[in-house]
Parts: structure tokens; sequence; C-alpha cells
């Protein structure tokens, strides 16, 4: 038979086919160990060199085509028959619900929990609620704008190079969104919907391009912005101080330091010393006695004027944390990476305070 | 950046007294945080220089000679050592690594040992093994060419026993990225005194020879000189010392002078090999398109406003600020250079840089600003250099450019200090301060006028003088107070942050453990979420091709992906949760999920739970009661979305709102997730919450007793159990006040394609106890209506 009929045939006959038992006879009768196709290329080693390549290529084509149509068709006549199985296994989903089943599974395995990030920024909101600070509220996809540019980060500043940055690829509209590399933009939001005197908190998830043992590229941070009449660096360091002091429920010194940020001015960190060794230098501070934890500045003038405010009339400070860093000398946790990785015995071994921590 | 306090002395007379600890306390509270001390010999401890008095060969081994080596008195004397080294002879001088030494590279601790019969108490070591540069063949050991005596460690001679910081210096101190500018720094905190540089006096021969034109505003100043007749060999041992400390390769003079004058005073050069330049350099903005090939061979499309250098036949040899050409790179039997020093416009500079993702050296510290006022110093001194170290000559410079504008003065309150910075300083002390850190000031009237020296960027407003102040002074001083109390704020923005906690807060009490997954995903996971793939959101520059590529439109395949992972280790979460942001082209949202996995628990009494469609559904309900939604006024619907059994999955609605989506899981999700267990899951959409959570109203107690009554009634199967409950409610939606199922039968007793469905009826009057003849009335009419509606029958 021409090899053009055999094909056709073939095809037509798959497409014919109307379950996987017949389609697989087709496959047999043409594809199989002793199928029509199969036999053509046997015989081809009788043929001298030239006629061999020539009705090789042929025949191989054929197979090819026959073989691409055939799982095809499987494809869709499996597809078929799940669909035709689970539409068969269809029930009634407005029967009530099966809470004594719900209730009853893993009950063995005791309470629920909330992740030990949750209970840190749990706890890292009541404490700046407890001294006034209110929930604001910043994207996660950010514009350029608010991330950077507003807060005093034109594209050609080089700080941004230290905040390796995650970007979309570009919308409909050409505009490349990125994850936002730090909490900060919930001063803006805050600034340009507020009026002062303001006490607001951003806690979140913030992102950026580092992957390694001490960088993961999803983080969580705290932010801090204090905006009113006459407030000084000295309350700045007040107000920190009874961060630390409060969330790790003790007296602790702090170390105030220059440092830079574009958006703060002065700008520092603000160490703490370091619960475990008090100072005297350990593995945890890596000898130092003192904790990096937070860094922290007046608001810079330029971003105070995002708020249509003149730092004559205002003036404030805000600070930023790790939440990790935090929850990782709160509960002993040594390696960051932990928190992504969602080991059941790991999950289970913090939070069991859920419900009562509220 | 990492310094050499060898070579910081030359620019710092430091204190007596200090030690290093002292100089680090100091950095950092200048606002120079230091990440490490470092001995930059360490790594050639207990090496020192030996002399060979004899070799013989080892009696038992025909490759190996026994050595007595001299290592001077304070190691031992004369030692025997076992050497292999084909040049190993007497007379030579040689490094000997004694007892307690590590070589190549940290994998060999040097013991006392026997080879074949022989004592052998130590090593002589080839460069190669040191961890020094080298050009000896292979197994040869170091011939040293030194006027060292035998003992002196190696560290010593080779200009090693210095202490190296590795300093963090901040984005807005360009100036503090040298030697000289870290002792500025420094001696205005008062830890020395200030040793200023000048470069040596040079007799100039000759011109440039290169005709210079500067076209762009970018370049406020271009300087060139030329060095002629240059023996371009290796540096002098102490310079690559430096370099070396400072984590450079040294290469040869002409390399090694620019890296030298840029680490010792901060301005970056450049050196030209004349055999690669005809004799024009105009200094323009590109065009966009244009043709750059650069030292290390990229080739770049240039964009508009880079600054370059372009020839006299119309070539680009050099993007300024940032690298040289491949034409004009210096080798290593370069004779005749152009040394240029410039400065360019920061901001161009990080343009240019970002645009082509170029980094070197010389773009760092030109987009955070350079001296202008050094610049042409800076290139003196190279010139000086390059002669001092490999002859020449040396011409005049060359000078184009515009010229660099002076800083503007900053009107300066003393008072600022202690009103905005939280400490007051003596207004004379913070003269000295500000005059020490190079400010000029005018201080005849408030508010003082404050010029900063030229190398302070970042300095324009009264706020930077402040800190300059108090960085001197310690912000340790500044003393701890706290704000005033403030007026309550009502929060506006914040319920959605709220919202979120407690959402996990929900998972956690209804028996959910937490967990947090990435927020993006693989593509591949990510599209058996959608039913749209154009409907995900994908990372432009992700970490990887194959992972994290995708934002999670769902929290259940990072769920999934956990589940599969704590089910290879054994450890199966039978509720796992997650509350976070999701995202699609809409924008994010806040969601909650959980899984439900058969955790293969065995039970002493009572069987084993295996979470089905129900159970998901009863697991949807008590999230939203928890979370406030109102679950009475619920609508379900069948099917769930492509991840979702389509038979076995529901919505749960309020109007148009959907608020959760429960069900079993596709046979193809759980395949490609390879998830074997029994699984049903749960979403819950957390925004439509604040919205419709229900409000606590005034609440009556209940005067009459409710009555109960129950019917059994033979359906068509197909027919709805909450259809069923609507209509017999619709009897008397006064009076029904609750329909439950408690009983589903199917088979023979009831025929084929019917079931048998048992609900109690709930009826209350608020105002009276209801009679029987009331009670029938209304059963009765519910009877009725479930069969007009569906052929209803009561079953006997």
């Amino acid at each position: 038979m021409d090899m053009q009929d055999l094909q056709g045939q073939a095809l037509s006959q798959i497409a014919a086919a109307a379950d996987l038992a017949a389609l697989d006879a087709v496959r047999v009768q043409y594809l199989g160990g002793k199928g029509q196709i199969t036999g053509m290329l046997k015989e081809l080693g009788g043929l001298d060199p030239e006629a061999r390549k020539v009705r090789g290529a042929e025949v191989n084509a054929v197979r090819a085509a026959v073989q691409e149509a055939f799982n095809a068709k499987k494809d869709m006549l499996e597809t078929a028959e799940m669909d035709a199985q689970l539409a068969a296994e269809a029930v009634d989903v407005t029967l009530p619900a099966d809470f004594a089943g719900f209730a009853a599974l893993g009950a063995g395995q005791g309470v629920g929990r909330i992740h030990p990030l949750t209970a840190a920024m749990e706890d890292i909101a009541r404490v700046m609620k407890s001294m006034g600070f209110v929930h604001g509220v910043g994207p996660e996809l950010e514009t350029d704008d608010y991330n950077f540019t507003k807060l005093n980060l034109p594209p050609e500043h080089p700080a941004r190079q230290d905040q390796d940055t995650f970007y979309l690829k570009p919308d409909a509209d050409g505009v490349r969104k990125v994850l936002r590399t730090q909490t900060s933009n919930v001063q803006i939001h805050t600034l340009e919907k507020h009026n002062p005197p303001l006490r607001v908190m951003g806690i979140g998830r913030v992102y950026r391009r580092d992957y390694d043992l001490t960088h993961t590229p999803q983080f969580h941070q705290v932010e801090g912005l204090l905006v009113d009449k006459g407030v000084t660096m000295g309350d700045m360091r007040g107000v920190l101080a009874e961060f630390y002091r409060s969330f790790f429920g003790k007296d602790v010194k702090t170390r105030m330091r220059p440092h830079y940020f574009p958006f703060t001015e002065p700008s520092a960190e603000l160490d703490m010393e370091c619960i475990f060794c008090k100072g005297s230098g350990c593995r945890v501070c890596k000898q130092s006695g003192w904790l990096e934890i937070l860094g922290c500045g007046m608001v810079h003038r330029n971003v105070l004027a995002v708020g249509g405010l003149d730092i004559g009339d205002y003036q404030g400070f805000a600070f930023g944390a790790g939440v990790e860093r935090l929850a990782m000398l709160k509960y002993g946790i040594g390696d960051l990476r932990l928190f992504y990785e969602s080991h059941a015995s790991f999950l289970r071994n913090f939070g069991k305070m859920a419900v009562a921590a509220a | 950046m990492k310094i050499s306090l060898n070579w910081l002395r030359d620019y710092i007379d430091l204190r007596d007294g200090l030690g290093v600890d002292d100089l680090v306390a100091g950095l950092v509270q200048l606002g120079h945080e230091v990440d490490a001390v470092e001995d930059a010999g360490a790594a050639l401890a207990n090496i020192v220089v030996g002399k060979v008095l004899e070799r013989v060969q080892h009696p038992n081994a025909d490759k190996l000679g026994v050595c007595q080596v001299d290592v001077g008195a304070d190691h031992g004397g004369v030692r025997q050592i076992v050497c292999g080294a084909p040049n190993a002879r007497a007379g030579l001088t040689v490094a000997v690594a004694l007892p307690g030494a590590v070589v190549h590279g940290g994998k060999t601790t040097i013991g006392e040992s026997e080879i074949r019969g022989q004592v052998s108490k130590g090593m002589i070591a080839g460069r190669d093994e040191l961890g020094l540069e080298s050009d000896d063949p292979d197994r040869h050991i170091w011939e040293m060419d030194t006027e060292a005596a035998v003992g002196t460690p190696l560290a010593e001679v080779l200009g090693r026993n210095d202490t190296v910081l590795d300093v963090a210096v901040t984005p807005n101190r360009g100036d503090c990225l040298s030697h000289y500018g870290l002792a500025r720094d420094m001696a205005a905190l008062g830890l020395g005194t200030l040793k200023p540089w000048q470069a040596p006096e040079i007799v100039a021969k000759g011109a440039v020879d290169v005709e210079v034109t500067v076209a762009t505003a970018a370049c406020p100043q271009f300087n060139l000189m030329r060095v002629r007749g240059v023996a371009n060999k290796a540096s002098p041992s102490w310079v690559q010392a430096r370099l070396e400390a400072c984590g450079m390769r040294p290469k040869n003079i002409l390399v090694d002078v620019t890296n030298y004058v840029m680490l010792a005073v901060g301005q970056p050069l450049h050196a030209y090999d004349v055999r690669g330049l005809d004799g024009v350099f105009k200094v323009r903005g590109a065009k966009a398109g244009e043709g750059f090939e650069s030292l290390l061979g990229d080739k770049l499309t240039l964009r508009d406003g880079d600054i370059v250098i372009e020839d006299g036949a119309g070539k680009i040899i050099d993007l300024c600020g940032i690298s040289g050409g491949a034409g004009s790179a210096v080798q290593d039997d370069t004779a005749e250079v152009v040394l240029e020093a410039a400065v360019f416009d920061r901001a161009q500079i990080a343009r240019t840089g970002q645009a082509h993702i170029m980094t070197t050296d010389a773009r760092y510290r030109f987009e955070r600003g350079i001296d202008p006022a050094s610049t042409q110093e800076a290139l003196r001194l190279c010139a000086a250099l390059v002669q001092a170290w490999g002859g020449g000559e040396v011409s005049a410079m060359v000078t184009a450019g515009a010229g660099v504008a002076a800083p503007q003065a900053i009107a300066y309150d003393p008072a600022l200090c202690g009103a905005f910075g939280g400490l007051a300083v003596e207004e004379t002390r913070q003269r000295e301060i500000l005059t020490a850190l190079g400010f000029g000031v005018k201080a005849d009237t408030v508010p003082w006028q404050v010029v900063p020296p030229a190398f302070r960027t970042y300095m324009a407003n009264p706020e930077d003088l402040v800190e300059e102040v108090l960085r001197v002074v310690g912000y340790e001083e500044v003393p701890a107070t706290l704000p005033r109390l403030m007026p309550a704020q009502l929060e506006i923005d914040g319920r959605p942050v709220e919202l979120d906690r407690v959402a996990r807060k929900a998972l956690a009490a209804n028996g959910f453990v937490e967990a947090m997954t990435y927020s993006f995903i693989g593509h591949a996971d990510a599209v058996l979420a959608v039913d749209d793939a154009g409907a995900l959101l994908e990372l432009d520059n992700p970490l990887a091709q194959d992972s994290m590529t995708t934002m999670r439109p769902s929290l259940l395949p990072g769920l999934l992906r956990a589940a599969a992972g704590n089910a290879a280790h054994k450890d199966v979460v039978a509720k796992l949760g997650e509350a976070g942001k999701v995202f699609d082209a809409k924008g994010e949202r806040l969601a909650a999920a959980g899984l439900l996995l058969a955790d293969g628990a065995r039970l002493w009494r009572g069987t084993a739970v295996k979470p089905d469609v129900f159970t998901a559904k009863a697991a949807a309900l008590a999230l939203l009661e928890t979370l406030g939604a109102p679950v009475e006024s619920l609508v379900v619907e069948a099917g769930a979305g492509a991840m979702y059994h389509p038979g076995k999955s529901g919505t749960l609605r309020v109007g148009p709102m959907v608020l959760a989506r429960f069900g079993e899981l596709h046979p193809k999700v759980l395949k490609h997730f390879g998830i074997k267990q029994a699984c049903a899951a749960v979403e819950i959409e957390l925004q439509p919450l604040l919205k419709v959570q229900a409000k606590a109203r005034g609440w009556q107690p209940e005067a009459f007793p409710a009555v109960k009554r129950d019917v059994a009634l033979v359906l068509p199967k197909e027919v709805k159990a909450a259809d069923v409950q609507a209509t017999l409610k619709g009897a008397d939606r006064t009076l029904v006040r609750a329909v439950d199922v408690f009983d589903l039968y199917e088979g023979e007793h009831v025929g084929v394609g019917k079931k048998s469905l048992a609900l109690g009826l709930t009826l209350r009057a608020d105002d009276r106890t209801l009679t029987e003849a009331e009670i029938n009335g209304v059963v009765d009419k519910a009877l009725a209506l479930a069969k007009d509606a569906y052929g209803a029958e009561l079953r006997g």
C-alpha cells in the first residue's frame, strides 16, 4: 500500500477509536511488534544503502505521525475517561458538613499551632500597640516610586544596589512592578493619606534577591514611624529601648551608632547588648557583645515632604527591624531557612499558645 | 573595604597607646562598621627564612635529599629536613615551614616526621605551596632573594606583618573609600594627627602630546599626563604586599600603580597604552547604539549620555568612570602610557553602570563621589610613583573641562543639635568638630553659614550637620527620652493586617498547624491552580528558572509541596494551614488555606477519619464562623476551580462574593505533587470578610419552647439536600427555625434513582407555645411543598 494511504488509514482509525481498548487495538495493528509500520521498518535491512535511506525516512515520518496522533488521542480519551469517572463520583455538596470528622481528623496530633514568625509578629504588634502605634499598610507588589524614589532613593542612588530587587515582568501598560524590598513603603502610604501626629507600624513580608546561609529571598520586617512636633533622636532611642525591653521581657543595654539610610537623616543602628552573654562576647553575637537588630533615624525632610509636611513644623523618626532575627533570638532558632521549610516537627515545636496569645 | 594598618599609618600619627580595639571602636563611633579584623600574616605563621647548609642523598630514596637547614637559634638552630625538590642544594636561602605551619591552602599542617627512616623537622617550601604567585617549575622550592637573617618570619620579609580591617563604608561616604579618607575621619575624632599628602616633586619633560576636548557637562574636570620609557616589571614587594592585604592581585607596575593611588587617596585612575591611541581624546556623551568593547572584552551597546572618549578616528576608546577599552589596555610590555584622572557626574556614572551591569572599583567610587580638589594631585602622585618604581620620563599635565562647582553653604542653627538630635552640644565644640571634618564655618551670626568640603557628598541640609556633630561627640551620648502621649488614632488602614493575623489564629483554633511557604512558586505548580495561565504574575528575574518563578495564585501549591515533604519523612501533619497574600493579574489579596490529610493514625477506639469533601466543608464553615462570617446565609455551589475534584468540591458565597472553596483535590493535582494519602483542602478569601463580618446585635431570651418534628422523604436522587431544606422552611418562614438533614439512604428499599432523606424541623414562636394543630399544619404544608416541588413522598 502507498505510504500516504497507510498513514491516512491509520489516522482515521485512531480518530474513530471510541475508547482506550479500541485505540490500543489500532496501535497494535500499526505500531505493535508485528504491526504494519513496524514490519516495514524491519524490511529496510534488506534494501541497498541508498534506497534504505529514502525508504527509511518515509517510513519513519509515517511512524512519527501515527505515534503523535495516537498519543494525542490517548491523552484525550484518558482525560475523557477521568472526567467521566469524576462525574460519576459526584456527590451532593449541599449535604451537611462533617464537623465530627473534621474535629476527629488528626486529633491525636494535639492542638493547632501558629508559626514562630507569626508569634513574633504578634508579639511585636503587642509591644508597639502598648506604645500607641497602629497598623499601617503597604502592598507587597509595589511601584518603583513607592519602594524607592519617594523614600529619597532616586534611580541613580548607589544604595539601591544594596537591595537586590525582584521585578515582575512588565504588565499590559509596560509597568515593571517591584517586590517591595522593605516595609518602608508603609511610611509613604501613611504620610500621603494621614496627618500627624502619627504612630504607625508596618509589619509584613519583603523580598530581596539573595539566597544563602543567612539570607532567604523573602523575609519579614517591622517598620515604625512616629511624626509629631518636637520629636528628637533621644525620643527615638527611648522608644526603641522600650521596644527591646518589652519584646525580650528584660532590661537591655543599647548602643546607638551612626549608619546611613537615604530616607533618614541622621541615621543610626541601635544595637542591643547580647542577651546571651550580657556583653562579654559569645558565638551568637560573634564575640562583639552586641546584637545588630535595627536601623533607624530621623525621617528625612524629602520623605516628610511627600506627605506635604515641612520639617520646620513636624519631625519624627522611623525604624525597621528584621522579624526573623528577632524570632531567632527570642525562640532560639539557629537557621533562618527553617522558617520556610515547613518541617512538621519544627512547626509543631512553636506557637502552642496560639489562641491564648491573641 | 580592606584597610591596611601599615598603610593607614602613612596618613595618620596615631595617638600613643591605641590598640586595634580602640581603632575599631573609633571607626564604629564614626559610622564605619568593622566587619572583620585580620592578621595579614596569619597564613604565614611558623614559616621562617632558612639557609641550606648541606644536602646529601637520602639513603633509602632516589628522589629525596636530606638537608641540614639553619633556621636561626630561636627556632632550634640547624634542623634536618628531608626534601624532594630537584633544586634543593647547599647555599640556598629558603622558606622553611616549621612544625605547626599550615601550607597547601590550609590542607596540610606541618609536623615532625620520619621519611623512609630519616627524621624530618619541617618542610622547605615552594612559593605555590605557600599560596604565593609562582613561576617556579613544579616541585621546586623557592630560591629566595633576600637579605633577611635566618629565622626572620616570612610574613615580615613579605611585608605582611600587618593588620587588615574590613570596613563597611556606607554609600554616602565615598570620601572614606581610601586609606587617606579614613585617616582624615579618624583624625577628626582625635585618634591621631592627620598627615596631609602631596605628590613628590617631578621634573616634567615634554608634553602629553594629546589633543583633549571635553564636550559634556558630565565631565567637569579631565587631566592627562604621559610617562615615557617605563620598565613595566613587577611592583616593589612592599607595594604588592599592600595591594594583597587589600584583596587585590598585583600584576605589574602600570596596573598596580592606578590601584595603589586609588586605595591610597581615593581617586580612580586609568592608564592607556599609547600604542592604542592616536593622539586625540574627545570626552563626550555617547549616542544610543554606539558600540564599545571593554578592557575585559565585553561588547556593549552604549546609551544616550554614557560618558565616553572618542579618538581621532572616531573610535570609542574608553567608557569613562567605568572601564577602559580593549585596544589601549596596558600590557606586560607597555613602555609608554597616558595616565588619566578625572571627575565625572555621579548620577551619570550610576546610570551607565546600572544599564550595562558593570561593577568596577572606579564606578563604585565615582558614583559615591570623589574629592575633585585632589584629582590633579592624585594624577601627579601616580606619575611620580610610576617613575619611582619603573623609571621613565614624566610629561607636564594637560587639563580640560568646565570645572567643578563650589559646594553650597548650609544655613545651620547650632540649637538644632539639641532640638532635633536630642543632645545639646556647646557651640564652640560644634565649630571645632565641623572644622576638623573639613567644613568651612562662618559663625558670626545665627544661622551659621557652613560650607562642606568638596569631598563630602550628600551634604545639603542642616540635619546632615547634626549627624556630623553627633557622630564625633558620639551617638552614645544622646540620652533616651520618651515622646509625649498622643491622641488615640483610629485604625483605618490596618484592618487587613488585623484580619491576616486573626486568620492565622483561626487556623490554629481549628487545629491547623501554620506553615509559611514562599510567595513565589514554580510555574508548573502555579498553572495547576488557575484556569488561565495568562492571569499568573511571573518574575522578570527569578533566582532560578525552574523554581520560585511565579507569584503564587493560591496557597495550596506551597502547602502541597510541604505536605509531600513531610510525608516523605513519615510525619504527616493532618491539618496544615497558611495565611498570606496570593497574587494574580488583578493584584494581591489576602487568603487563608488548609490541607486535610489522612495521617494514618491507628486508634484503639473508633476509626481514623479520611478527609473528604464533607470534612473540607466543615473546615470551611468552621474557619468562616471563627472569622465572623454569616455562616447561616451562605450559598453552596458545586465545583471549586481547577485544583479540585469537580464532583466533590464546592464554593461558598455571600451574594456574588466567594468566601471559600473546599473539597477533594483533582487526581492530576495529587499526582503532580506526589500526594498519596487521602487529601482535601479549603481556601478562604479574607478580604470580603471585611464587608460581611457579622456584627453582634441585641439579644432577647427565648420565652417559649421549641418543638421538633422529624420527616423522612423519598426523593429523586438528583434533588439537592439544600433545596429540600429551603423548600421545607418555606412552609412558614417565621415558625420554622431550622431544618437539619440527619440521614441519607440510597438503596433497594427506596428504588432505583431515588434516595431517602431524613430531616428534622425545629419550630418555635416568639410569643406563644405552639399548639399541636399549628405544628401539624406547618409540617403538612411543608410536605405538600416538597411533593409539589420534587414529588417527594413520606417514607413509610
